[in-house]
């Protein structure tokens, strides 16, 4: 279900939440269904299971899941993984924005840009 | 779980292990690197109880390991070359460890069964090639359920396969049972994903032993390139550096986060921080003692 790319030299901890944010945004995990187990995760990757705890532990932080004690962990409704991913993305942005600054190419062109975007 | 205390070992007068210290988690699995001849392999027997220390402590869950049946017990030590008597089957080995260690679930045995599909009980461990032998160890080994796993060098001569299946089950047990493993590996990519400390040895020493999360939290590769008329801070602890034009190469001690900000003080006009492997930790730390890898040309 989840897959590690492990060309991308990111903490492994940081691609497993990425992965699992993506599979919420995407609706294979649905609000309100059940996340794998840690175990589970860990046998299916072989990754430790510290480092899959730390990523559920981070997606509960920014509210994109819900942990309930003896249960496991459950898809958060109300949408945090699309404003997780969104920021994220806004932050990739600023910097992509920065770099077109550094460059000399104006605000109105970047605009312009974006909009010639096929959709 | 295991804690080796000012461990002093020397063979024929050359000290293989000089003054080391080690801490290993209950539940951890714990990444011992370093390069040829640091005293891995060393380390790993007098923890399994092989060994006895010319100085120093060795202990497993609090207990001393030397000629400790009762803790020895609780320990399962895969070597780099597999032991097994002239002429004896798996089904032999596997009633030999049964019959001695007091946790072993022939339970297990039979469900294990299924994850080593190529092998077969009945099978003389002579006939078997290095990779075979080494998962008939590791379907033992895991039947004996121990509370302690002693790898050294593990998952050479297995398969890609195969060595996912072991770390499978092993990270199984880690997670349900707190099984503690200690494992030695040159091979850092993997234990990148299955570890979650690190300790690095160097002739001998522990140079040093963190969660592995800490040891990528603090120190990064940083791309930049400064104005001419703007040098780095003074104060920053550089571990390498490599210069091509304006564009610098550097490994630095610290977070991602403090480090940016401090260099973005110098007004770069290219800053870019990349996070860093095991791989290039390993080389980096060892740089520092004199393991530079030498440009010789042949």
């Amino acid at each position: 279900m989840i897959t590690i790319n492990y060309s991308d030299a990111r903490p492994i901890y940081e691609k497993v939440k990425d992965s699992l944010r993506q599979l919420m945004l995407s609706g294979v995990l649905p609000p309100d269904s059940r996340l794998p187990s840690v175990r589970e995760l860990a046998m299916q990757l072989s990754i430790n299971p510290n480092t899959i705890q730390r990523a559920y532990r981070e997606l509960e932080q920014e509210g994109s899941i819900v942990s309930v004690p003896g249960k496991g962990s459950f898809v958060a409704a109300g949408g945090a993984a699309r404003a997780a991913k969104e920021a994220e993305l806004r932050e990739k942005l600023a910097a992509l924005v920065q770099e077109f600054d550094a460059l000399g190419v104006s605000r109105e062109a970047l605009v312009s840009m974006i909009k010639e975007e096929e959709r | 779980m295991i804690q080796v205390r000012e461990l002093c070992k020397s063979f024929d007068g050359f000290p293989a292990l000089r003054g080391l210290n080690i801490r290993v988690p209950k539940g951890a699995v714990y990444g011992l690197v370093g390069p040829n001849g640091a005293g891995k392999s060393t380390l790993i027997r007098h923890a399994a109880g092989i060994y006895r220390q010319d100085s120093g402590e060795v202990l497993v869950g609090g207990e001393p390991v030397y000629e400790n049946p009762a803790v020895k017990a609780r320990i399962a030590y895969i070597p780099d070359d597999i032991f097994y008597y002239g002429g004896a089957s798996i089904r032999d080995m596997q009633q030999l460890y049964a019959s001695m260690i007091p946790s072993f679930s022939a339970e297990r045995f039979e469900k294990l069964a299924a994850a080593f599909g190529e092998l077969r009980p009945e099978q003389s461990m002579r006939r078997l090639s290095k990779g075979m032998q080494k998962q008939a160890a590791f379907w033992i080994a895991l039947s004996c359920c121990p509370e302690v796993i002693l790898l050294d060098e593990p998952v050479d001569g297995l398969d890609p396969v195969m060595r996912r299946q072991v770390w499978s089950l092993l990270l199984q047990d880690v997670a349900e049972r707190g099984t503690t493993v200690l494992v030695s590996s040159h091979n850092l990519r993997e234990l990148e994903d299955v570890c979650d400390h690190v300790g690095i040895m160097d002739r001998g020493r522990m140079l040093l032993e963190r969660p592995l999360s800490e040891l990528q939290e603090n120190m990064v590769k940083i791309q930049l390139a400064l104005p001419d008329e703007r040098e780095l801070p003074a104060d920053l602890e550089i571990l390498h550096e490599t210069r091509t034009g304006r564009l610098r190469q550097l490994i630095l001690r610290g977070s991602a986060e403090e480090l940016t900000d401090r260099l973005a003080e110098c007004e770069p006009f290219f800053l870019d921080v990349l996070p860093l492997s095991l791989e290039e930790i390993f080389i980096y730390e060892l740089g520092g003692a004199e393991h530079e890898i030498r440009n010789i040309l042949l």
